[in-house]
């Protein structure tokens, strides 16, 4: 293969938006974007809230500026105000060119592109098209895409940056269709991965492959991550699956109930009961289940969401996405029968440290989207912050690499390291006497996290998952993988993927045991309040001799002084 | 203390996953692997299909992804019929074995095999190109961004249900013609065709329009409706199908030939294969383009309609022939109405 000028890793929208601008940017350039599933499969799929922007169709007086002081309130003032500038002052323009390029919004009346309430906003500005809007955005960009003649490498694993002393000189990838390890020597490489939150499993609403590789390929090879502590959770994910049940559920009068029969949120939220903020309702349910008042069942312990006193009529009409979810992933129909749910991990703040453009510490690699953390979300994302995120900084992680390829010489990755890898790979597969299965590891990881990493964090139990988390890394190297052969060994990508969410998941661990203070969603019970003359920074983690290694960073101020997070 | 459900305990069943497996590298030919599991209610076929890669057998291979029905990767055939594995239910396809409590798993049909149950999704995404199935604005690159076209909820609706399309490919494993023509168009390109014809910022809808009457387009279509059946997310594709060739004797009249003789040779391709005679008669018979081209595809939905068995396979030829007949006869009368309505 020839080398790239950018090689892009990951079909989400952050990729394809850097993917579209970039070949804007420099139509001469020989750009690839590479990634594991068929890039309409990527997670941007699964948003169905919709992005925030303040087009101010619906809220004739909204403006940049309140969005701008939402999102920094919201973050529990860790975000960085230049960057969630940039954020806000983006948004109606990259709404607008998606219209432009044909995403279906939802309308109003006026016909013009229709918006609506969204937690933590103080002003109806989240843009969406029905319950889909992920979809459909991603929709629209791989569909540019195709027809801009973007090289898709579909179905390729990446494995690891190809490094020569501090010069990054391309990417290693394997070929899941065939299963061969392959070159891809380029001037720079922008990661958009996507998020690791599923490295809490069971607990987790994220699809199977977000399991955070861009992050790890990343620290591995010597880059910073930041903020990786902050893991936003949800209240309500299916007890089986983690799978989201939304918002609309409580919205539409449904009662959380624990195993006495009792609507318990009177005693954590008494006027809003189950309409409290996310992280409340999240706590709370919590705090039921870890003092013994949840149901319990072989797939774990839960909490009844109840909508059964709405009746058919209400939530056949209102509610028929939930309902037929009940009924495909736990088999219950919500009619008849209360919901089984727990807190669920959701999304990752944290992710590769970069500046307002994208780049990483090292010269011609970059990150963007929720695989990366400029920081605009700080503390706790807001709902519809991320997609819009992923469109801003996809798209100027795009146009910076193409603007500043010149500055990077086109790299030769030697056939020596091909070989190396491709006999890594192999290794797994070699028959020993002692070894560990995939599925027990990452059960176990799943488990520590929750219990131990979770919603509520104090040191004893920060120091057991991290010694959990240390041990399944060492019981990893044991790790074997059944399938021996080369045409699509999901096995073998299973496998990769433990490993990246072991080692992000020290990360996290570590992060979260520094820092003693509560903050956003970073709950400590033995500091329940935000200190913010100790703890207003960033964390950044890199990897020296084999573990992380913690430092910090100033979190950049602007035009809003600290104050308390009330709503 | 801890309080169990009682229908969690009770309900669970032993059932038998007979997986298709197929590893390009060793087999020559496809073969099936039983694995006997306990299922508890409310299980789906996708996480049966994950425990036993995890339990019994790790080389089973098959794509799964966001494990919430919304991604399209799991699309395979479960007891015969293509679905995603991940939003069907162990329980919902028992009724469905042939044998009792042994559930069927292959691959999806029509597009080429990689292994077990995976195929290759790369000929649908070049039929995607092929058809242009993307918005070409009528805004010049550098204008975008600044302000936003209006759109009314009116046209919104008319692409809202095709744009749930996740590209799982389930209609294309189930559809009857490609499974004779592997070059036809296939129903969820139809589906995102006629989306993009719909969408007021659309540049290039006579382009695109021009290229699905070609050979291998819509007109090859039998009506059979098996994709809209199929469809995952409940789609009328139907109604995109009816959609472009609507438009397309709208606005380019009788000039295209190339689909009837395409349909022609379908119909010849059919009947090589001993289905469907008695279809292929009265036409040969009528012997005019003009009839083949716009009737038939309506007197074959009105068999589906009537519930007289679509092709394949064959139907009893008498028997057919009449009923085939008269509908022909009463499609004939509807067709010359709607052309006076539409010339007045
Ligand atoms: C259930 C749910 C609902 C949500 N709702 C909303 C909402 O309403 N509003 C909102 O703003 N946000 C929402 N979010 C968050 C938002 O969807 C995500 O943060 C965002 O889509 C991430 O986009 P991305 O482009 O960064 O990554 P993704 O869309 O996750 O894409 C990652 C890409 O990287 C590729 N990739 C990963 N690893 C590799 C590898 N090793 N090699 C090659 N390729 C690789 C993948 O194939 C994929 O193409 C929601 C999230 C969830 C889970
Ligand atoms: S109706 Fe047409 S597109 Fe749909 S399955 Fe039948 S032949 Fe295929
Ligand atoms: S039309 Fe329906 S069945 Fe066909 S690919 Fe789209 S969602 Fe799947
Ligand atoms: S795994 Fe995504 S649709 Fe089934």
């Amino acid at each position: 293969m020839k080398p790239f000028d950018i090689v892009i890793v990951g079909g989400g929208g952050a990729g394809l938006y850097a993917a579209m601008e970039a070949m804007k940017t420099n139509p001469s350039l020989n750009i690839a974007v590479l990634s594991k599933v068929y890039p309409n499969r990527s997670h941007t799929s699964a948003a169905q809230g919709g992005a925030n922007a303040a087009l101010a169709n619906k809220a004739k007086d909204d403006t940049v500026e309140l969005h701008i002081f939402d999102t920094i309130k919201g973050s529990d003032y860790l975000a960085d105000q230049d960057a969630v500038e940039v954020l806000c002052s983006e948004a109606p323009k990259i709404i607008r060119e998606l219209d432009n390029m044909g995403t279906p919004w939802s309308r109003m009346d006026d016909n013009t592109i229709a918006q609506r309430p969204f937690g933590g906003a103080g002003r109806p500005r989240c843009c969406y098209c029905a319950d889909k809007t992920g979809h459909t955005i991603l929709q629209t960009l791989y569909e540019q895409c195709l027809k801009k003649g973007v090289q898709f490498f579909n179905e390729y694993f990446a494995l690891s940056l190809s490094v020569n002393g501090s010069r990054m000189r391309g990417l290693l990838a394997l070929n899941i269709k065939t299963g061969k390890v392959e070159a891809f020597a380029s001037k720079t490489v922008i990661f958009a991965t996507g998020g690791y939150a599923k490295m809490y499993w069971n607990r987790s609403s994220n699809a199977a492959g977000n399991t955070g590789d861009g992050q790890a390929i990343a620290y591995r090879a010597g880059i910073p991550l930041k903020d990786m502590e902050f893991v936003q959770f949800h209240p309500t994910g299916l007890r089986k699956s983690g799978l989201l049940v939304t918002e609309g559920a409580r919205g539409e009068g449904g009662y959380l109930i624990n195993r006495d029969g009792e609507r318990f949120m009177a005693r954590y939220a008494k006027e809003k009961m189950e309409l409290g903020p996310r992280d409340l309702v999240a706590r709370s349910l919590e705090t039921e289940i870890l003092e013994g008042r949840g149901f319990d069942s072989p797939a774990g312990k839960y909490i009844h969401l109840d909508l059964t006193h709405l009746g058919a009529d209400l939530i056949k009409s209102r509610l028929p996405q939930i309902r037929e979810m009940s009924m495909q992933f736990e088999g219950v129909d919500p009619i008849e029968e209360p919901i089984p749910v727990r807190p669920t991990a959701h999304y990752s703040m944290g992710g590769i440290d970069t500046d307002n453009f994208g780049r990483t510490v090292m010269g011609g690699v970059y990150a963007a989207g929720e695989c990366g953390c400029v920081s605009v979300h700080g503390a706790n994302r807001l709902g519809g912050n991320s997609l819009l995120d992923i469109l801003v900084f996809g798209r100027i992680a795009g146009r910076t690499a193409a603007e500043e390829v010149g500055k990077f010489a086109p790299g030769i990755i030697p056939e020596s390291e091909i070989a190396e890898k491709t006999e890594e790979l192999r290794s797994f597969m070699k028959p020993s006497g002692h070894y560990e299965r995939y599925g027990a590891l990452r059960e176990e990881l799943g488990q520590t996290l929750a219990m131990n990493v979770g919603i509520f964090r104090e040191a004893p139990l920060l120091r057991k998952g991290i010694e959990d988390i240390a041990a399944l890394r060492d019981r990893y190297q044991h790790v074997r993988v059944f399938d021996t052969s080369d045409v699509y060994n999901t096995n073998l990508i299973q496998v990769l993927e433990l490993k990246n969410m072991l080692d992000l998941a020290e990360t996290v661990a570590a992060g979260a045991y520094a820092r003693e203070e509560s903050r956003g969603s970073h709950t400590r019970v033995d500091f329940p309040v935000r200190d913010d003359e100790k703890w207003h920074k960033h964390t950044v983690a890199t990897l020296e001799n084999g573990t992380v290694t913690l430092g910090e960073k100033p979190v950049t101020m602007g035009r809003y002084e600290l104050q308390e997070r009330t709503y | 203390m801890t309080v169990t459900e009682p229908h969690i305990e009770e309900a669970k069943k032993d059932i038998t996953f007979r997986v298709f497996r197929f590893n390009p590298q060793i087999d020559s030919k496809p073969y099936y692997d039983d694995y006997t599991i306990q299922v508890e209610r409310g299980i789906t076929v996708l996480r049966s299909l994950n425990y036993i890669k995890e339990h019994l057998d790790a080389t089973v291979s098959f794509r799964a992804f966001c494990q919430a029905g919304i991604c399209g990767s799991c699309a395979m055939r479960v007891n015969g019929l293509s679905k995603l594995a991940c939003t069907t239910q162990v329980w919902e396809v028992l009724e469905k074995c042939r044998e009792p409590n042994v559930i069927k798993v292959e691959p999806l049909r029509n597009l080429p095999l990689v292994k077990d149950l995976i195929v290759d999704m790369d000929p649908l995404v070049d039929k995607m190109k092929h058809y242009s199935n993307w918005v070409e604005s009528t805004m010049p690159e550098e204008k975008m961004g600044k302000k936003e076209f209006l759109i009314s909820e009116e046209e919104f609706l008319k692409y809202d249900k095709a744009t749930d399309c996740i590209l799982c490919a389930s209609c294309v494993s189930e559809c009857s013609i490609l499974r004779a023509n592997s070059e036809y168009v296939s129903p969820a390109v139809l589906l995102k065709s006629y989306r993009m014809n719909s969408d007021s910022r659309d540049a290039i809808h006579d382009v695109r329009l021009a290229e699905l009457v070609k050979d291998h387009g819509v007109w090859d279509c039998t009506h059979c409706y098996r994709c809209q059946e199929t469809c995952v997310k409940s789609i009328p594709i139907m109604d995109a199908i009816h959609g472009i060739r609507e438009d397309a004797i709208e606005r380019r009249g009788m000039k295209d030939t190339s689909g009837s003789k395409h349909a022609e040779a379908f119909m010849s391709d059919i009947e090589k294969k001993g289905k469907l005679v008695e279809a292929t008669l009265p036409i040969r018979t009528n012997g005019m383009a003009w009839t083949l081209k716009n009737l038939l595809p309506m007197a074959m939905k009105m068999i589906v309609k009537r519930r007289t068995p679509p092709p394949p396979p064959l139907v009893k030829p008498t028997k057919g022939i009449r009923v085939f007949r008269s509908m022909f006869r009463e499609m004939s009368e509807h067709v010359r109405e709607d052309h006076k309505s539409h010339n007045k």
